[in-house]
């Protein structure tokens, strides 16, 4: 301890002497135990440097591992994989794989409606959200307490409990769908709603979408963590309730929802389970690249002339992968700054 | 007709509330309660809805009397969540630690780690964590799985360390294998950890460095007490995300009897597995809030 409190202070010595002087002649008036202690700092100091580049360096490559072998195998003939010398860069360049895989995901078209489902359910979930957090964080009415121990049990159940009863409500359009038929034929299978879109838009619409219960809470800690004062004011100055959230707070909020949504989009990117319930065909990328297995030996080796032993596969699942989450990644690289510092504002913490 | 103005709020909360709720009773409340419905009912998809018969407790003494897998995942299910959890924990706290000190390419190295958050919940992560085995390419050797190669076993060989227990090899063995798993399902803890981190106060930081404490005494005073809020809402976080996973055993096995169109005993099997996800998590609240330190304003 003897060192610190005498540890070598720089800031304070005459502006005619260069540090390096400065250093020299405090190290002089130092005992050599000071002296010892000090490069023992040191060095322990450098070794921990080392190691800590080390062990970052070996985690960064474990998680960067399977996107660098997807790069590799997409853009590799199908001889490469028999070629024991190709670990890493491929030997015959070729951009057929990606092609194959891009036509048999009937790339574009899933993209788009991918794209669609993804955003349109994300903004009105969380806009339903930020409504549903803030009257939780706002407003006391008789309740109020029972009716957020909905919203943990909502982050605590899995779908999969309640998917079934969902399929069958959906099926039957809450019932509607047999008095329909009756009606007309035609009526009748307008109102089943499988396949539909509206299966993801409805209950994301009802605050119920994929981890609504999670971004209620995010919302209402949030909501919370804001100064009473500003809405006051707006009070006194003759705002509803509805004018204020809409003018007052959502703007000052704007950075939280960013992240929430960014979070909403990649929930929904990635959703298969709630969308194969849903679906019968894949028509979302995730889906898709579930079974991309089958839908390549559906498209692509169905015929006889062509023959794929399941080690050469490879290269067509790694280039659907590649190909699936590369839209992710692009608004990763662009948008990190608000999946990462967007965190510390959404009330998450604090 | 003017109400007081607390009445009036109150109501305006209800409306704030209102699409959430209709929707809850809709798409959550309903359902619920059917599933539980079912748990008791032998049933059959039927047109216009689920026909069938009440048959007791049938089903759930089948889960824990006859069905022999359930009980078997339940047991496996439950001792990896057991193990992976605080593991989860500890590493994430330590990649928090590392990432908020400073050194060059932090930025990149952060965006590294964050990765799994936008990945790992989706299909990809299944492909590339080797579950391909399903999926008909099993003699997928080169896969991108090449760390569940039994490196530790020949690093024990290299040492000339026989003599270990099997059990104790085999724990290490485990949490070797699963480093891969492990760096990829620890993102949303390292993010959460990473921003507790930042909001410990200066004050407390500056106060240390005069008192002179080490960087070890730092962490254990200083960084750990404030940081515990956070260690009980990523363990609550962890849990759930493994208990829930679609790809996980008990869920794998409830989703394969549906698909034999058992509903009714499907579940029944869902319904004791949430039970003790349920519990697990109360228990989880309850021991942690005895080791919790809240800042008191």
């Amino acid at each position: 301890m003897a060192a610190q409190t005498s540890a070598p202070d720089t800031k304070s010595g005459g502006g005619a002497l260069s540090r390096k002087e400065l250093r020299r002649r405090h190290r002089e008036t130092m005992r050599r135990e000071e002296i010892i202690s000090l490069r023992r700092r040191a060095a322990l100091d450098m070794l921990w440097r080392i190691g800590r580049s080390l062990i970052l360096f070996g985690l960064c490559f474990i998680i960067l591992y399977p996107l660098l072998y997807m790069v590799s195998c997409a853009f590799r003939a199908q001889e490469d994989m028999h070629d024991p010398t190709v670990m890493w860069i491929p030997r015959h360049l070729t951009l057929s794989i990606l092609q194959q895989t891009w036509s048999a995901m009937d790339y574009g078209k899933t993209f788009v409606r991918t794209l669609f489902l993804n955003i349109g359910c994300s903004f009105v979930q969380v806009a339903v959200c930020a409504l549903t957090g803030y009257g939780f964080a706002r407003f006391r009415f008789r309740s109020r307490d029972l009716l957020f121990g909905i919203v943990i049990l909502q982050i605590l159940v899995p779908t999969q409990i309640i998917s079934i009863v969902q399929y069958m409500e959906f099926r039957y359009c809450l019932g509607l769908q047999p008095v329909m038929e009756r009606i007309s034929p035609a009526l009748g299978s307008a109102f089943n709603l499988i396949d539909s879109p509206l299966t993801m838009y409805l209950p994301a619409m009802m605050g119920n979408g994929i981890r609504a219960g999670l971004m209620i809470y995010i919302f209402r800690q949030f909501f919370k963590g804001m100064p009473q004062e500003l809405e006051d004011a707006a009070y006194l100055d003759g705002c509803g309730p509805f004018r204020t959230f809409l003018q007052v707070m959502t703007p000052n909020a704007s950075a939280s929802f960013l992240t929430v949504f960014l979070f909403s989009v990649v929930w929904y990117w990635n959703d298969y389970y709630v969308s194969s319930t849903f679906f019968t065909q894949n028509s979302t990328m995730a889906l898709m690249l579930k079974n991309l297995n089958t839908q390549l030996s559906l498209v692509l080796f169905n015929s006889a002339t062509v023959e794929v032993s399941p080690r050469e596969q490879i290269l067509w699942m790694e280039a659907g992968c590649l190909l699936a989450v590369f839209p992710l990644l692009l608004m990763y690289i662009f948008l990190q700054k608000h999946f990462t510092e967007g965190i510390e504002h959404s009330g998450l913490v604090g | 007709m003017k109400l007081p103005y607390q009445k009036r709020k109150a109501l305006y909360g209800y409306g704030f509330i209102a699409l959430w709720l209709v929707g809850t009773v809709i798409w959550f409340l309903y359902p619920l309660a059917e599933s539980l419905r079912y748990s008791f009912m032998n049933v059959k998809p039927e047109k216009g809805g689920m026909q069938g018969s009440y048959v007791g407790l049938e089903n759930y003494s089948y889960i824990f009397t006859v069905d022999p897998k359930y009980t078997q995942y339940l047991v496996k299910v439950l001792g990896e969540t057991a193990i992976r959890t605080p593991l989860i924990i500890i590493f994430s706290l330590f990649i928090a630690v590392i990432l908020n000190q400073k050194f060059k390419g932090r930025g990149f190295a952060r965006a590294v780690f964050f990765l799994p958050v936008i990945i790992a919940t989706g299909p990809v992560y299944n492909i590339i964590n080797g579950d391909i085995s399903k999926t008909g390419a099993s003699s997928a050797g080169q896969f991108s799985t090449m760390f569940q190669t039994d490196l530790v076993g020949e690093l024990f060989q290299f040492l000339g360390i026989y003599g270990l227990s099997d059990k104790v090899q085999s724990g290490i063995e485990f949490i070797t294998n699963d480093v891969f798993g492990l760096v990829w399902s620890s993102g949303i803890q390292i993010l959460i950890f990473l921003a507790a981190l930042q909001n410990i106060p200066v004050s407390a930081k500056e106060a240390a460095q005069v008192e002179g404490a080490t960087a070890w005494e730092f962490f254990w005073k200083i960084t750990l007490p404030y940081v515990s809020p956070m260690i009980l809402a990523c363990l609550i976080f962890t849990v759930i995300d493994s208990f829930t996973a679609p790809d996980n055993l008990v869920m794998g096995h409830v989703l394969d009897m549906r698909g034999e169109w058992q509903y009714g005993y499907a579940s029944a099997m869902a319904w004791v597995y949430f039970s003790i996800i349920l519990a697990a998590v109360g228990l989880i609240t309850l021991l942690m809030n005895c080791f919790i330190y809240y800042e008191v304003d």
